[in-house]
């Protein structure tokens, strides 16, 4: 297996357990006060990034630039989505639309960074978008807690 | 609510759908672009850096609603503690994520197969909250690990 892919199921793995954390958190707490904790716990697990992994600086402004944008591009989505929950827009239908991200995604990275894809992988990010769209269709997981 | 123009009406759900479509979609294809020159941790703080005007609006947003929500406080702690761990593992998510995209994982490649994380949160729900599965989502299960699969030859 390719390295890369261990470290993105990781985080699909990672990711996958905050679904289930954040239901539990906003059965007791507003959105907001639990959007609020999400980023102090981010803004902790940074510190300790700082003190304890020493990471590499010496980067170009193109980079820090790209890097502080996926913060905020990240954490506006994450806002947006709850605009739109809360917008009126049925959970199944606004939640199966956002599935469709990473479309975008695989769009812009091969007209603007020139990525190819085989025809197996094609297939796969197709059906990885389509079974992403399947699996939001019924209501989230009801938690007991 | 409608975003409205002479011609056609936007309802306004689908445009906060269509705004996160644009943001997450781009923000996997910077996070690709800031691969190339810092390393997974030093990105970490950088984004951190780009979350950090959310935090300060989003508590301005909770001291401004305080004692306005139907809040019980009771469970709040609880709450916090979930609140918290979710920005833990989200963050730790993140690591992994850019560390794919660090190690020679395409864009293109590793934003679908992170997008499959509602496998993980279904199968979690199925095990310890002992939880049922429809057709369909038994059907996106089967799909998402045939996409891994696919994505990883």
């Amino acid at each position: 297996m390719h390295i890369w892919l261990g470290f993105a199921i990781l985080a699909l793995f990672l990711w996958g357990i905050t679904g289930v954390t954040q239901k539990l958190s906003t059965n007791r707490i507003s959105s907001e006060r639990s959007f609020l904790w999400f980023c102090v716990a981010m803004a902790a697990l940074s510190g300790v990034v700082l003190v304890v992994a020493r990471p590499h600086w010496g980067i170009g402004p193109v980079v820090v630039l790209c890097s502080v944008a996926g913060g905020v591009l990240n954490g506006l989505g994450a806002w947006t989505s709850f605009r739109a929950l809360e917008s009126g827009g049925k959970a199944s239908i606004v939640i199966s639309l956002i599935s469709l991200y990473p479309l975008l995604t695989v769009i812009l990275a091969v007209l603007l960074l020139g990525e190819r894809l085989t025809w197996v992988q094609t297939a796969g990010a197709l059906l990885a978008i389509a079974a992403a769209i399947l699996l939001s269709l019924e209501a989230p997981p009801k938690v007991k807690g | 609510m409608h975003v409205q123009s002479r011609s056609w009406r936007l309802p306004l759900w689908l445009f906060w759908s269509l705004a996160t479509i644009v943001l997450w979609g781009t923000w996997g294809l910077v996070s690709k672009i800031a691969s190339a020159g810092v390393d997974a941790y030093a990105n970490q703080l950088l984004y951190t850096a780009g979350i950090l005007p959310l935090l300060a609006f989003a508590a301005w947003t909770v001291w401004k609603r305080r004692g306005v929500a139907g809040e019980r406080r009771e469970g709040r702690r609880i709450g916090l503690f979930w609140a918290f761990l979710t920005g833990i593992l989200g963050g730790v998510g993140n690591l992994a994520f850019f560390q794919a995209l660090v190690k020679g994982g395409s864009a293109s490649v590793v934003a679908p197969v992170t997008a499959l994380f509602p496998v993980v949160t279904v199968l979690l729900a199925l095990i310890f909250l002992k939880e049922r599965l429809g057709g369909v989502q038994w059907l996106g299960l089967a799909l998402a690990f045939v996409a891994i699969y696919l994505l990883s030859v």
